[in-house]
This record gives C-alpha cells, sequence and structure tokens, in this order.
C-alpha cells in the first residue's frame, strides 16, 4: 500500500469513529482516523450514561479496563415546578447485571481510551487536523482534503457528528432544522468520592442516573439530567432548537436556575466547576436518518442521525457503536469483494435493520413528535404532580379532604379527557 | 547541514490545578513541548528547508517523556528522528545537569553543525541550559536570538536589546538560544502528522547514555500556589445611573 492510500478513511474520533476504526484495523486493513480536535474525545459532549449492551459484544468485560465512572444502580425521574419535586426512584441489582448494565462515563477520557485501543489495534492516527472536503470522482467518494493535503481510500466513512457538514457535502442531507435538533448545555462539578456516595446514597463504584422534567427546560420539551461521575456529577439541560425559540429564557440560564433548584442546590454545595460545555443533539430519530450509502462512503453515528431524544433523556452512544459495527462488516464484506460501490455497500443498511439500532429507532420513531405535540408533559403534569403532593402533605390546619376527591380536583383541572389521550398517545408512541 | 533542536517535555499548563491546600497538582497534566521551544523546533526546520539538511529533536528527563503522543508531535513539525535521555533518575535536575546530560546526548549523534535551544522552559524559565551547554561543548553560544541565517560555515543572528538590534556573526558549530520572536511554529500538516508516525525514536537509560552517576542536586520540600484573596462576593445588578454610581464607589473604596 503507498503512503497515501488507505483501506479505509474515517472522519471523527468520537465513538462512532474510533470503533469504526478498531474493529477494521483489527481484521487487518490500513486505516486512518482523522479528529480535528487535540485528542480524541476533546469537543465530544454526552450527558452521560452509556449503555453497555452495544460496546460489551465488540470489546467483551471493557468495563473492567475502560474508564467509566459509575455503574448506575439508581434510576431516578423528576416531575420539577419552580418550587417543588416529585420523584420517583428505581434502584434495583437487575440494573447492574452484565448486558443491562449503564455506566456514567466523561468523554474526554474514555474516548481517548477508544482511540487507544484502535490505535493499539493499529490505526493510524491523525489528531488535531480537520476534513475540509471530500475527493469525489464521477460522483465516487474518493478519499479526504484538509488543507493542501489529499489522502485517498477504498472507502471514507463519515462519523463527524450531528453537524455533519461532509454530509451536507455530499448532498446526503440538508441544513439541520430547529425541530431536528435540541441543544445541550453541561456542568463537570467536582466533588469527592465520598461526598457523591453520602449525597446520592450509593455505594462506591455505584452511581445515580437522575432526569427531570418541567422546570428545568422552562416547560418546554426537554429537561434537566444529572448524572453521578467518579469524583464529579454531569448536570445540565436538553431543549428542542424549535422550542427554545419560544421559551422567555435562554439555555445558559435554564442551566443556572436548574442549579440553584431548592433540590438541586444543596446535592451540589461545596463543588467546583470544572468544565462547562455545549453541544447539539440529533433528535428527529427514524424520520431524520439522511442518505447514509454512496459510492465509496458510509455515515456513521450522530452524523447518521442515529439517536434518540426522549426529552429527558438522551441515547446515541450505544447507537454510534452499534452502527459503528455495522458499518464495519459491511466495509469487511465490500474489502473481501473488493467492491465499494453503493449498491455493494447497501449491505450496511441490512446489517442496520437486521441490529438494534434500527429496531429501536422505528421502535420510537413517534416518540419526538408526541413530545412536541404534548406540552402538558413539561408544563403541566409537573405542577399536576406538585400540587397533589402539596395537598397531601402539607399541613396548615384547614380541614383535610378525603384523598381521592382531593385527587381528582387537580386530576380535573388538567382534563381527564386529556391525561387519557396524552396516556394513549404515548403509549402508541413506545 | 545536521541541526539539533533541543526541547523540553512539561506538564501541559493549562490542566495544572491547585489544591484546596494550596498545592499543586499535576494529575490531569499531560505531558507537552514546553512552548518556547516549539520556536526551537520550527527555526530549526525552516534552516533545513532553506538550506537543506536534517534536524534531530533530543531531550532529557524522566521516564515519563518518553510519551508516543509527545514523539509523534515533535516529529510532525519537521524532525526526522529523536534521541531521548528517558530516565527517572533525571528527575528533577537542574539547568547545569540537564546541561550536561544534553551534552552526553550531543557527543553520542557526534555529527552536527548547529545547536538550537529554546530561550527558557515553560514551567521554570531559567534561561540557563543553552549556555551552559555551549559551554560544556566548548562551542560559542549565545542567546535571545530572534532571526538566523546561514552562510557557509558560520550563522549570521540578530539579537532584539532593549534599544537596538545587535547583528553577530558566530562560527559554526554553535549553540543558539531562540527566542518566540523568532517564527510562529507551524501547524502540523495530515501527511505531515501521517509521516511522523513512521519516523525513528531513540530512547536511552541514562547508562546508555553514559551519565549513569548522575543524580538529583535538587530536592522540592514544597511548592505552592500564591494564596488567594477572598473575593467579596459583592455584586452589583443593573445597569441603572445608580447601579453604575454605586459600582465606580466600591472600586474606588478599595482603591483608597
Ligand atoms: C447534552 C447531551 C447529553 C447526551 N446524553 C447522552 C446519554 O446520556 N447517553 C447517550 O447514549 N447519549 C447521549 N447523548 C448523545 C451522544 O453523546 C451522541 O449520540 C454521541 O456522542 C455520538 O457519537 P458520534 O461518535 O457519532 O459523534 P461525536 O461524539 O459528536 O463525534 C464526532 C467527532 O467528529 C469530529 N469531527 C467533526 N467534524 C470533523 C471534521 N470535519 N474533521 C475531523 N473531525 C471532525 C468531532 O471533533 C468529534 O470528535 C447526549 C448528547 C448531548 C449533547
Amino acid at each position: 500500500m503507498s503512503d497515501d492510500r488507505f483501506d479505509a478513511i474515517i472522519v471523527g474520533g468520537g465513538i462512532a469513529g474510533t470503533v469504526t476504526a478498531y474493529l477494521l484495523a483489527k481484521e487487518g486493513l490500513e486505516v486512518m482516523l482523522v479528529e480535528r480536535g487535540n485528542y480524541a474525545g476533546s469537543k465530544n459532549v454526552t450527558g452521560g450514561r452509556i449503555y453497555s449492551h452495544s460496546l460489551e459484544k465488540i470489546m467483551p468485560g471493557f468495563a473492567q479496563e475502560a474508564p467509566v465512572e459509575r455503574k448506575i444502580t439508581r434510576e431516578k425521574i423528576s416531575l420539577m415546578t419552580e418550587e417543588s419535586n416529585v420523584t420517583v426512584e428505581f434502584s434495583s441489582t437487575r440494573l447492574g447485571e452484565q448486558g443491562s448494565d449503564s455506566y456514567s462515563v466523561l468523554r474526554g477520557v474514555f474516548d481517548q481510551w477508544l482511540a487507544s485501543k484502535a490505535e493499539d489495534a493499529g490505526v493510524q492516527m491523525v489528531t488535531g487536523i480537520r476534513v475540509d472536503d471530500l475527493i469525489v470522482r464521477e460522483g465516487k467518494v474518493c478519499g479526504v482534503i484538509a488543507g493542501e493535503d489529499e489522502l485517498e481510500a477504498n472507502v471514507t466513512i463519515l462519523a463527524d457528528g450531528v453537524n455533519s457538514l461532509l454530509a451536507q457535502k455530499l448532498g446526503y442531507r440538508g441544513e439541520l432544522a430547529p425541530h431536528q435538533v435540541a441543544v445541550g448545555v453541561k456542568e463537570i462539578i467536582e466533588l469527592s468520592a465520598e461526598v457523591i456516595d453520602n449525597r446520592f446514597n450509593c455505594r462506591e463504584g455505584e452511581g445515580t442516573s437522575w432526569l427531570f422534567a418541567g422546570i428545568p427546560s422552562a416547560g418546554k420539551v426537554g429537561g434537566g439530567f444529572l448524572y453521578t461521575n467518579k469524583t464529579s456529577i454531569s448536570l445540565g439541560v436538553v431543549s428542542t432548537l424549535s422550542e427554545l425559540i419560544k421559551a422567555n429564557k435562554t439555555l445558559p440560564q435554564m442551566l443556572e436556575d436548574f442549579k440553584s433548584h431548592p433540590s438541586i442546590e444543596p446535592l451540589l454545595k461545596g463543588g467546583k466547576m470544572m468544565e462547562y460545555s455545549g453541544h447539539l443533539v440529533p433528535e428527529g430519530g427514524f424520520h431524520m436518518v439522511p442518505k447514509i450509502i454512496g459510492d465509496g462512503v458510509l455515515v456513521v453515528g450522530d452524523a447518521a442521525g442515529f439517536c434518540i431524544n426522549l426529552g429527558y433523556a438522551v441515547r446515541g452512544m450505544d447507537f454510534a457503536v452499534g452502527s459503528a459495527e455495522c458499518a464495519a462488516k459491511a466495509v469487511l464484506k465490500a474489502n473481501k469483494a473488493q467492491d465499494f460501490s453503493a449498491g455493494f455497500l447497501q449491505c450496511y443498511q441490512s446489517f442496520l435493520d437486521e441490529s438494534f439500532v434500527m429496531k429501536d429507532l422505528k421502535h420510537y420513531r413517534n416518540f419526538p413528535h408526541f413530545l412536541e405535540e404534548t406540552p402538558r408533559i413539561f408544563n403541566g403534569y409537573p405542577g399536576m404532580a406538585a400540587d397533589i403532593m402539596t395537598d397531601l402533605f402539607v399541613v396548615t390546619g384547614n380541614p383535610p379532604q378525603p384523598m381521592m376527591k382531593m385527587m381528582m380536583k387537580h386530576v380535573k383541572n388538567m382534563g381527564m379527557l386529556n391525561i387519557a389521550k396524552d396516556g394513549w398517545k404515548g403509549v402508541r408512541s413506545l | 547541514m545536521n541541526i539539533i533542536t533541543c526541547f523540553k517535555v512539561v506538564p501541559e499548563e493549562q490542566d495544572i490545578t491547585v489544591k484546596p491546600n494550596r498545592d499543586i497538582s499535576f494529575e490531569k497534566a499531560p505531558m507537552t513541548i514546553s512552548a518556547y521551544d516549539l520556536n526551537c523546533i520550527e527555526a530549526g526546520t525552516q534552516l533545513a528547508e532553506a538550506n537543506g539538511g536534517n534536524v534531530i529533536g533530543i531531550s532529557v528527563g524522566a521516564k515519563k517523556i518518553d510519551d508516543s503522543k509527545l514523539k509523534k508531535n515533535v516529529l510532525s513539525r519537521g524532525p526526522e528522528s529523536i534521541f531521548m535521555v528517558a530516565d527517572d533518575k533525571l528527575e528533577n535536575i537542574d539547568t547545569y545537569q540537564t546541561a550536561n546530560a544534553l551534552k552526553a546526548v550531543a557527543e553520542k549523534i557526534k555529527d552536527y553543525d548547529l545547536i538550537l535551544c529554546g530561550e527558557g522552559s515553560a514551567d521554570l524559565y531559567a534561561q540557563q541550559v543553552g549556555p551552559q551547554l555551549g559551554q560544556l561543548l566548548s562551542l560559542p553560544a549565545i542567546n535571545s536570538v530572534s532571526k538566523i541565517t546561514l552562510a557557509d560555515g558560520k550563522a549570521i543572528v540578530e539579537r532584539t536589546l532593549e534599544n537596538e538590534l545587535e547583528t553577530l556573526e558566530i562560527s559554526l558549530p554553535a549553540v543558539i538560544s531562540v527566542t518566540s520572536d523568532i517564527n510562529l511554529p507551524r501547524i502540523p500538516s495530515m501527511k505531515q502528522i501521517l509521516a511522523a508516525g513512521k519516523k525513528s525514536a531513540t530512547i536511552w537509560s541514562a547508562e546508555d547514555a553514559g551519565i549513569g552517576n548522575l543524580s538529583a542536586t535538587l530536592g522540592v520540600i514544597e511548592t505552592k500556589a500564591p494564596e488567594q484573596m477572598d473575593r467579596k462576593k459583592d455584586i452589583v445588578q443593573g445597569d441603572s445611573e445608580e447601579a453604575i454610581k454605586s459600582f465606580i464607589t466600591k472600586i474606588q473604596e478599595v482603591l483608597k
């Protein structure tokens, strides 16, 4: 193989890119990965939790070796209003069982670890370089262009994230529309492991995932999240872009208010802010998947729109891994046949269809729409839950009402029919 | 023409943290090339590009300086090869010992016409190593150089002094320390980074380099960050006339 020619060039050193590169190099292909950040993960933001099932298949037992933060064994969901917070909590050893376990992660370290795995497998890592364009000849993608340099490959894999300019340049997708993306802002706040164990009632090495609907995103589609890491807390707010325009607050202000909410503030006390970041989240789900296969090119991860935004929780990292695995399988097959045409690479689509990636995206396909059509989830139900709890627990000396009657008062305010309708629509979209 | 460029490996400045007890923590700081030595490597590379020749990067320090990312970084900036003494015996050595260790490396390389150093290091900025290295090698040594031109067997250098520009001619081989004004270090290109992966790096222990009896003369008792002033946490809100006035009054009071 000449110096300037590879079997595969991968653009983007996030989870999707590093895993694709790793899988190809492991099978002996000549692979180069180009990442614009100074190291893999340097530009990447995630809320914080990776479901292990997909990576476990590729690197069995990875969680023992990888720099994961805490194993999530406690799930909390809250409906939050300005002054109240109603929380449902679930803790179970089943959450931590192999195969269904999940971990909080910090991408700065996690992606670097994945990149080192890829490098050990033989991937040529080129960091600090942005790919500006693709070499395209007669509709076939033949490699990448960065500055003055051009390098060629049989196949180029775009793993360049949610705002894939390269896929746009190929005409595979248009510019992102406001209803297709959400924006997230996040802080990492340092606290000692002991303080975190105590405040979140966690055993050593175990942690909490906590999602919030309601006031964190100013009553619009979105929500707040909090994940415990080893010695820090990741917390942030996600809001759909189209909703953000209508909100009366900016996103950074939402995060500030979330942090100073009476239920959150004591949890952060004494903590030191280590990192502040903002990032886009693809959120159109199944309906947003653009063209992902062409002559000599495949698109994976966020760049392909493989992400589900459930309003308060985002799931994209396991899809990044899953799509990387499908792409690697397709490229290995194409390499054997030495046929990198779009026609042959269609097997990528078949692998995706058979995998959890497409199955899950399809399953949740109406969910983003449901959220947008059902503002009550964000601006109605949190208030209702808080009102019911207030009546239950706030003792004023006034004569109490029978519980059923009291509850029904609040339910009626919301409209019985509305609740039934939302419930029905919600269940159907799942 | 063989040009040796010396570089120091230091902890990444922006990742050094101060602990509540004012201890300095390097825990999260990866190893990086001392910023001024980027100018040094660039100067060597530009001279080789203009005059033909070969650039060699050399460094001495503790075992941790032998870092694959860091070596690739150096090699993507022009040098064809790296020679290092990476040995924990060299932790906490002073500038004279550093110059001695660099001398050992240079003597092992033997064939060189010019040695370049950065003016000082990003961590301690003692500005000693270049001049001391020249003295140890019995070569002309000159510092604060902001421009180098080569002409047969000699270098014409410019030094920017307080009120004038001094131009000197020195015979080669020589040791020259360059300031950060000399150039703007390049951002390596994709192909340069790729090529760096294929270049060679030779790592020696202190024994290998013939400086096995060198031991640190410096012991660090304590390094503390300066005491931080307590913030007054006095926040003036709004942009009304009064708010601005109160803001100014407060500042004036403190300045009194
Ligand atoms: C606030 C927030 C919370 C989230 N929470 C979760 C969660 O809890 N769980 C979960 O599973 N998912 C979560 N997600 C989604 C998840 O982070 C993404 O789906 C995942 O990061 C996608 O990985 P990727 O490799 O496809 O893309 P990215 O991680 O975005 O990686 C793309 C890479 O490409 C590089 N790049 C881009 N353009 C170029 C170019 N031209 N040249 C070279 N390099 C380039 C970038 O620097 C980057 O490193 C969250 C996302 C956000 C923003």
